[in-house]
């Protein structure tokens, strides 16, 4: 256990690896209870896929430095556009939205394609790049998750007002725009501050997978957030030790992205069965009279 | 000597000025007009896509008036908002949603805490005895999902309570709830109008606004009434408020059927 788990952490760049898993992680699974309240999966996919061609412009633009800010740029036009978009009607499996996703998505793959190390470039954009992550990465990093942790600490009420009874939270002068708005942003924030690490695309099971474990297990949100937290924040360390053991020791050359999602899915299995052999226990019936 | 200037006469809790509300081209209301006093009840009848929903949304200054003018407690419907509760219907929320009834209640305080402190003790406070009133003390624990459609909806009236309104809207509250929980809404909306709160509630039910109000708006986008229950709710009104015809008059109780 100690030479999976603790021993490879020797390594600077490891330690610094398994710090930025380990934060994003805990940020993106507390981001994700409130996707889950709202029922934004839909949107934050809709966010990676924007996102994409941002990060690749501005790595075009100016090199590896580009990147943070090519994504932040594209990811607060889409929080904003999105926002306006649901106004008036609940964006959802849209096929026009679908395509114009999938043309945004297409329009990224083609700019990287132009460069000489097109795959290298391309699978560091799609699935990040844990292992070179740098002290100024990982101090964008906390920035971004001090942002976004003060935002919705000072947020909690309305947010939690607004996802439970829009039309209640309306009445009683909240401004559901602005509310909205503010949720867009910080899941564009957290998605913007994945991309390096862990790519566009597993920045979603990230987003989505602790937070629905952690509704399985609990229906109190005093209890899944924090769980859901804790579970991303393992996901990234057991994910990271596990693909580096396979690496070192067994000559088995695992991607630490993909190794951290399975262990995020394994996690929500468990999850899963746990409730249902709860569930299953008889128990003294509460009834609601 | 006397200093003191005169006691104003309070006023209404509710006035509605020829309201106008239009959704596009289509007026969903027409020259609205009528009058709550505080501690008053006024039930609001008509069928479906009558406008009894957008009535309240105009009362809650969340659409704009196509013409007229709206004012609660002397006050424009955005300013007055502190002093207003809504309560929306039970099954539109999702049952689902985690979070407990005791939750839901200590909303109905969140603009009296404020985004950053602590509910404090009274805040606790005002939400327990608003569930109390309700009857549902002992279920503050639980998830609001696990209730019954009728508890859920006397949940949602004790966050409604919790916020101290000096005007209470409810839309359609008594849908597909039980006699208990009935009975429970009654009651405490009884109490409420004690402490001279004002109450406006959308209904199907005509027996229910015999029993909880003392003025009745009928209303089929334009208004054919508006006054004392029993002298408002004639068989020929309601007739035609009804179109003429889905009704069924059951001695003094009239019960409306709709499809
Ligand atoms: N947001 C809206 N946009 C357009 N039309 C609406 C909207 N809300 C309600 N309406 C229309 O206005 C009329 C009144 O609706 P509503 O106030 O919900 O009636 P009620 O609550 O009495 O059933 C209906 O014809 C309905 O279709
Ligand atoms: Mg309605």
């Amino acid at each position: 256990m100690y030479q999976i788990f603790i021993e490879p952490f020797r390594f600077p760049f490891m330690a610094r690896a398994l710090a930025e898993l380990m934060i994003l992680g805990a940020l993106a699974g507390t981001v994700g209870v409130l996707i889950l309240l709202r029922r934004l999966a839909f949107m934050t996919d809709a966010l990676t896929h924007t996102v994409f061609p941002g990060v690749v412009i501005g790595y075009l633009l100016s090199g590896e430095g580009g990147i943070f800010w090519g994504a932040l740029i594209a990811g607060a036009a889409t929080a904003v556009l999105l926002t306006l978009l649901t106004r008036h009607r609940a964006v959802t499996e849209d096929a026009a939205l679908a395509v114009l996703l999938t043309t945004f998505f297409a329009v990224g793959v083609v700019l990287v394609s132009r460069e000489s190390g097109y795959t290298a470039d391309l699978t560091a954009f799609l699935f990040g790049r844990i292992l070179t992550v740098t002290p100024a990465q990982l101090t964008q990093t906390l920035a971004v998750t001090a942002l976004v942790i003060a935002m919705m600490v000072i947020l909690r009420r309305p947010l939690l007002a607004r996802s439970f009874d829009p039309e209640g939270a309306r009445a009683s002068g909240y401004r559901i725009g602005l509310l909205d708005l503010a949720t867009n942003t910080v899941v564009a924030l957290v998605v913007v501050a994945s991309v390096r690490a862990v790519g566009t695309v597993l920045v979603i099971a990230l987003l989505i997978v602790p937070a629905a474990a952690a509704r399985v297990v609990s229906d109190r949100l005093a209890l899944i957030v924090p769980i859901a937290a804790v579970l991303g924040a393992f996901a990234g360390w057991a994910g990271l030790a596990v693909s580096y053991d396979a690496s070192i020791h067994h000559g088995l050359r695992l991607a630490s992205g993909g190794t951290v999602v399975l262990v995020l899915i394994a996690g929500h299995l468990v999850a899963l069965a746990a409730a249902a052999v709860i569930r299953r226990r008889p128990r003294p019936v509460r009834r609601a009279a | 000597m006397e200093t003191t200037p005169e006691p104003q006469v309070p006023p209404p809790a509710l006035d509605l000025d020829e309201v106008t509300v239009a959704y596009g081209p289509a007026l969903a209301l027409e020259n609205i007009d009528g009058m709550v006093a505080p501690g008053e009840a006024v039930a609001l009848i008509g069928p479906n896509g009558a406008g009894k929903s957008t009535l309240i949304k105009a009362i809650l200054g969340l659409v704009p008036l196509a013409g007229g003018r709206i004012s609660v407690l002397g006050r424009s419907p955005a300013a007055a908002r502190r002093d207003v509760a809504y309560v929306p219907q039970a099954d539109t929320l999702d049952p689902e949603f985690p979070i407990s009834v005791g939750q839901v209640v200590l909303m109905g305080r969140y603009r009296r805490i404020g985004w950053l402190r602590r509910a404090k003790a009274a805040d606790k406070e005002a939400a327990r005895r608003a569930l109390e009133q309700v009857g549902l003390a002992d279920r503050a624990r639980h998830r609001f999902g696990t209730l019954s459609g009728g508890q859920r909806q006397r949940v949602l009236l004790a966050r409604a309570i919790a916020a101290e309104p000096r005007l209470l809207l409810l839309d359609e509250p008594f849908n597909g709830v039980d006699a208990v929980s009935e009975q429970a809404l009654l009651d405490a909306i009884a109490l409420l109008k004690q402490d001279g709160a004002a109450v406006v509630v959308s209904t199907h039910d005509l027996a229910l606004a015999h029993l909880a109000c003392e003025e009745v708006c009928l209303l089929n986008r334009r208004q054919y009434g508006f006054g004392p229950t029993q002298a408002t709710l004639t068989p020929d009104r309601l007739r035609a408020t009804y179109g003429g015809h889905a009704l069924e008059l059951r001695g003094d109780r009239v019960i409306v059927a709709h499809s």
